[in-house]
C-alpha cells in the first residue's frame, strides 16, 4: 500500500479501535507504530525511533506545565476556594431571579482563573453548589446542566491545559494565547448567566431565590476571595509580562495554591493522598495520549498526508470561511464521542497547516491565535454534549438522584449559548484579538 | 503478589506527585533567585534540566496506577451493547496490547540508556550524564510492565484485584 492510502485507511481503523473502548492513547500508539513500520518497510528505523519516544515526550520541557497545572487545580480544590467564591457570588446576586445559579457560574469562572482543567472545576464546584442549588429550589435538570456548563469555564478561562497543548502544537506564544482567551472566557460566563435568566423566565418553577444579605456580610464574603485574585494576578500577570515562563508560572501557581490549602488546613493526610492520586491519574491520562499522538503524528508526517490534504484543499478554491466552518463542525460532531485533548493532538497537525494557508485578512499569528480560541470553544462543547460529555458524567456521579435524561435536557440551552458564541467570534475576530493589538 | 503490585503502583503515584511538588518548589526558588540577582543571588543552575528529567520520572511513576485504575481516556459509548464474551475479549486485547507496547518501549529505552552511557553525553548546564535521567525513569517504567502484566492476568481470569479496589468511574 502506498503511504497516502495507508494514512487515509488509518482513520477508520483508529476510530473503530476507539469505539471498541481501547484507551485512546493506546489506539493511536498502536496504529501509529504499525503505520510507520509499513512505510519504513523494515523494523530497524522504527526501533531506532522508539529509543527516545517515551522518555523524549515525557521530558519535553513545555509539557511539564501540564502536571503542574493539574497539581495547582488539586491544591486549589483543597484550599476551599470554590466554597468562598460561591458564597461571595451568592451574597451579591443570590436573591435575584436565577441568582443562585448565576452565582454558581460566577464561582466557576473564578475557580477557572486558578485552575486549568475543566473536570476539576466541574467536580469541585459541583460538590459546593449542588446542595445549595437544591436548597434554593432549583430543578435537577437546571442545576446539573448549569454546573456541567460552568465546569467548562475551567479551560475557557486561562490558565487552560487544552490551550497550552494547542500553543505547543501550533508553535504559538502561550502568554498571548492566554490573553486572547480571556475576553471569550468572560463572554462564555455571561452567556451562561443569560441562559439561566431566560430559563428561569420561561420556566419559573425550576428555580427559587434566597433572602437578600445585608451589605456588611456581602463585603465580608467578597473579602474572603482575595487569594484567588492574588494567585490569578501573579500567575497570569507573571506569564504575560514575561517575568517567568509559562511552566514556571504553573509552578508558582502550584506552590501558591499549596500554601493556601495548607494555611486553610485543607492538607489532611487523607485529602493530600487523594489530591496526589488525582494528579497522578490526570497526568498519566494526558501523557498516554501525548505519547500515542506523537507516534501517530510521526506516521502522518511520514505519509505526507497533512501536506497533501492542505494542498488539495488549496486547489479546490474553497473560501476560507467554508474551510473554517467545516473544521469547526468536524470538532463539534467528533466532540460528541471523542475526548478533547486527543482530538486536538490528532487533528491540529493536520488542520493547522490548512488554516494558516487561508486568508482571513489577519496576520499569520493572529489567524493562529484566533483559530486556537475557536477550536478551544468547539472542543469544550464536546465536554457537555450528550452522549459522551465528561462534565455531564462528573456532575451525574455527584447527584445520582438527578436522571441522566434531565441532565441532557438541562444542558442543551447552554450548548446553544456556546454555539451562538462561536458564530459571534467567527464573525468578529477583533473580539478575540483586540487585547493583543492594544 | 496482588498486594505488592497494587501497593507499589500506588506508592509510586504518591512519590511521583511528591517529585512534582518538589519541582514546583525548585522553580519558585529559581525565580526568586533570578529576581534577586542584584543581591548576589541567582537562579538555580540547570533548573530547566531538572524539571525535564523530574517530569519524565513523575509521569513514569503515574502510568501504572492510572492503568490499574482504568483512568485512561476511552470511549464507552457502545460498551454496554457488546455481549459479555466480546467485552472479555476486548479487555484481554487491551491489556495485552498495553503490555506488548510497553515492553517494546522499555526495551528500547534500555538500549538508549546503554547508548548514552557508552557515549558519555552530559546535559548542557549541570553536566550530569544523560543516562541518569533514563536510569531513574527505567525503574518505574519496568514496574509499569509488571502492573500491565498483572492486569492482563486479571482479564484472563487468572488473578483478582484486591478486595475493595475501586476503578475510576468508567465514563471517559
Amino acid at each position: 500500500m502506498d503511504p497516502l492510502t495507508l494514512a487515509i485507511w488509518s482513520f477508520p481503523v483508529l476510530l473503530v479501535l476507539i469505539l471498541l473502548r481501547l484507551p485512546i492513547g493506546l489506539a493511536m500508539l498502536v496504529v501509529g507504530l504499525f503505520g510507520s513500520w509499513q512505510i519504513y518497510g523494515s523494523a530497524s528505523p522504527l526501533l531506532n525511533q522508539l529509543k527516545n519516544l517515551a522518555y523524549g515526550q515525557f521530558s519535553t520541557h513545555s509539557l511539564s506545565i501540564v502536571p503542574l497545572f493539574l497539581l495547582m487545580g488539586q491544591f486549589a480544590t483543597l484550599g476551599g476556594m470554590s466554597q468562598a467564591l460561591f458564597k461571595a457570588a451568592e451574597a451579591f446576586i443570590g436573591h435575584r431571579r436565577g441568582g443562585v445559579g448565576m452565582a454558581a457560574i460566577g464561582a466557576c469562572a473564578g475557580f477557572g482563573s486558578i485552575c486549568g482543567s475543566s473536570l476539576a472545576t466541574a467536580a469541585t464546584m459541583g460538590q459546593v453548589a449542588l446542595p445549595e442549588l437544591k436548597r434554593a429550589g432549583y430543578s435537577g435538570a437546571l442545576s446539573s446542566g448549569l454546573l456541567a456548563a460552568g465546569g467548562t469555564l475551567g479551560i475557557l478561562i486561562p490558565p487552560s491545559i487544552v490551550l497550552v497543548i494547542y500553543a505547543i502544537l501550533a508553535e504559538q506564544n502561550i502568554a498571548k494565547m492566554f490573553a486572547a482567551a480571556f475576553v471569550p472566557g468572560i463572554l462564555a460566563a455571561l452567556g451562561y448567566m443569560l441562559v439561566i435568566n431566560l430559563y428561569v423566565r420561561f420556566s419559573p418553577g425550576s428555580a427559587g431565590q434566597i433572602e437578600p444579605m445585608p451589605w456588611r456580610e456581602r463585603w465580608q464574603a467578597l473579602a474572603a476571595v482575595w487569594p484567588v485574585l492574588l494567585i490569578f494576578g501573579v500567575v497570569i500577570g507573571g506569564i504575560y509580562s514575561g517575568v517567568f515562563t509559562p511552566t514556571e508560572g504553573a509552578a508558582v501557581g502550584a506552590v501558591a495554591t499549596g500554601l493556601l490549602a495548607w494555611q486553610r488546613r485543607g492538607l489532611s493526610k487523607e485529602r493530600l493522598r487523594e489530591a496526589f492520586e488525582s494528579t497522578a491519574n490526570g497526568t498519566a491520562m494526558v501523557f498516554m495520549i501525548v505519547l500515542g499522538a506523537a507516534a501517530y503524528n510521526t506516521f502522518m508526517a511520514l505519509s505526507q498526508m497533512p501536506q497533501e490534504l492542505a494542498g488539495w484543499v488549496g486547489d479546490q478554491g474553497f473560501g476560507p470561511y467554508t474551510v473554517l466552518w467545516a473544521i469547526l463542525l468536524f470538532y463539534l460532531v467528533f466532540g460528541c464521542v471523542m475526548d478533547s485533548l486527543s482530538m486536538i493532538l490528532l487533528t491540529i497537525p493536520i488542520f493547522f497547516p490548512m488554516v494558516s494557508g487561508l486568508d482571513f485578512g489577519l496576520t499569520p499569528e493572529e489567524t493562529a491565535i484566533w483559530f486556537g480560541i475557536l477550536v478551544l470553544i468547539v472542543v469544550e462543547v464536546g465536554l457537555i454534549t450528550p452522549p459522551v460529555g465528561m462534565n455531564l458524567f462528573v456532575i451525574q456521579s455527584m447527584a445520582p438522584d438527578i436522571r441522566i435524561r434531565d441532565t441532557y435536557r438541562g444542558v442543551l440551552p447552554f450548548v446553544a449559548s456556546d454555539l451562538t458564541r462561536v458564530v459571534f467570534l467567527v464573525a468578529f475576530p477583533a473580539v478575540t484579538l483586540f487585547v493583543l493589538r492594544l | 503478589m496482588t498486594r505488592l503490585i497494587y501497593g507499589l503502583s500506588r506508592a509510586m503515584a504518591w512519590f511521583g506527585a511528591l517529585v512534582l511538588s518538589g519541582l514546583a518548589v525548585l522553580s519558585v526558588v529559581s525565580i526568586a533567585g533570578r529576581a534577586l540577582s542584584g543581591m548576589g543571588l541567582g537562579p538555580v543552575p540547570g533548573d530547566f534540566e531538572l524539571v525535564e528529567a523530574g517530569t519524565a520520572l513523575a509521569v513514569f511513576c503515574f502510568l501504572p496506577w492510572a492503568h490499574l485504575k482504568r483512568s485512561h481516556a476511552m470511549v464507552d459509548l457502545f460498551w454496554r451493547a457488546y455481549p459479555p464474551a466480546m467485552q472479555r475479549g476486548l479487555e484481554i486485547i487491551t491489556d495485552g496490547l498495553m503490555l506488548a507496547v510497553w515492553l517494546l518501549l522499555v526495551w528500547r529505552m534500555g538500549v538508549s540508556l546503554l547508548d548514552y552511557r557508552s557515549n558519555g553525553e552530559v546535559t548542557f548546564i549541570l553536566q550530569f550524564p544523560v543516562w541518569w535521567g533514563y536510569a531513574a525513569s527505567m525503574l518505574p517504567a519496568s514496574v509499569g510492565c509488571l502492573a500491565y502484566a498483572w492486569r492482563l492476568l486479571e482479564s484472563l481470569g487468572l488473578a483478582k484485584p484486591p478486595a475493595g479496589f475501586e476503578r475510576a468511574a468508567a465514563a471517559h
